[in-house]
């Protein structure tokens, strides 16, 4: 092979941009819809917003075999071990979108039995606001979390890193 | 049977059973002891109000009422497409009644939602556990003195914690 001819045919990268270019460009979406932002997320995978655009449009309703929980709806007292419990099944890495105000803050359910956002108990990535959010909002958000996750640092997960 | 003749029969035949009978929006209710639910329930049962289309409570702390709380019966006739609602009272000391699941299979669960948000105590229920609110959850909170934030089971989890190096914020 000729000089010009690697140049053409090999391209040069760092493991880290290569692996982040992977991940954010395949997320595969765990929906934990509690509520109505549940039915509006379906609308963000139908064919106007087409979720499967940025590479997202494989859908799975197991944890063990995603790497995205998109909270969409309310939270109940009795729903909140729940997700922990499947936040937890989700191995890594693994990233959650928090769609709607009820996810994020409880919205306008202020009461004993809902949790006034997620994030108090399990991390969240991004906040998708709105009630429900728009389909675009919710496509605005996950570009978001990709430039979130292009950025990410192989050492994060390194347990080294534990602090 | 119209409701007008039918409480006005069960009035003669239980007039120890029968508190008061009153009218709003054109419908009848009839207010009653909550010890004799069962014997008022049949007959109305047989005297054609053949279906419970709801059971619920209400607490009267601040409305006032024959006693704290009252036990609201719903029944409809399909022949005659009438209603009439039996409101039973049980005190605050000793909130326990008879179960009408006999009658009604229906009552089943729409019993044990009322024993879950006022802690009323049906008796000879098959099954009264918590129907809605978690197994290990304190308190009734439909009561009126529940506090409307509840008391603080809403911010009692463990938080996860990954053992992940924070990310940086987007800007
Ligand atoms: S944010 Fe609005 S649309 Fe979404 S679950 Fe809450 S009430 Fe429903």
């Amino acid at each position: 092979m000729n000089p010009t001819e690697i140049k053409s045919n090999i391209l040069t990268t760092t493991l880290e941009s290569a692996i982040n270019w992977g991940r954010k460009n395949s997320f595969w979406p765990m929906p934990f819809g509690t509520a109505c932002c549940g039915i509006e997320f379906m609308a963000v995978l139908a064919a106007r917003t087409d979720l499967a655009r940025f590479g997202a449009e494989a859908i799975r309703f197991s944890p063990r075999q995603s790497d995205l929980l998109i909270v969409a709806g309310r939270i109940s007292i009795k729903m909140m071990p729940v997700l922990i419990r499947i936040y937890e099944q989700m191995p890594e890495p693994k990233w959650v979108i928090s769609m709607g105000a009820c996810a994020s803050s409880g919205g306008v359910f202020d009461t004993y039995s809902v949790i006034q956002g997620v994030d108090q108990f399990i991390p969240v990535d991004v906040y998708v606001p709105g009630c429900p959010p728009r389909p675009e909002g919710v496509v605005e958000g996950l570009m978001k979390l990709q430039d979130l996750v292009g950025e990410e640092k192989l050492s994060d997960y390194s347990p080294a890193s534990d602090k | 049977m119209s409701p007008a003749t039918i409480t006005s029969q069960l009035k003669e035949k239980f007039p120890e059973a029968i508190l008061d009978i009153t009218e709003f929006a054109d419908e009848k209710i009839l207010h009653i002891k909550s010890q004799h639910i069962l014997l008022v329930l049949t007959a109305l049962k047989s005297a054609g109000y053949n279906f419970l289309a709801d059971l619920t409570a209400i607490d009267n702390l601040t409305l006032g009422g024959f006693e704290r709380f009252a036990v609201s019966y719903h029944l409809l006739c399909h022949e005659t497409a009438e209603r009439l609602t039996v409101k039973a009272y049980v005190s605050e000391e000793k909130p326990t009644l008879p179960s009408v699941e006999s009658l009604w299979k229906t009552a089943d669960w729409q019993e044990r939602e009322v024993f879950d948000l006022y802690g009323i105590i049906f008796e000879e229920h098959p099954n009264l556990t918590r129907i809605m609110n978690p197994d290990d959850y304190e308190g009734y909170p439909l009561r009126k003195d529940y506090p409307r934030l509840g008391r603080k089971e809403r911010d009692d989890f463990p938080v996860v914690n990954r053992g992940i190096r924070k990310k940086k914020p987007l800007e």
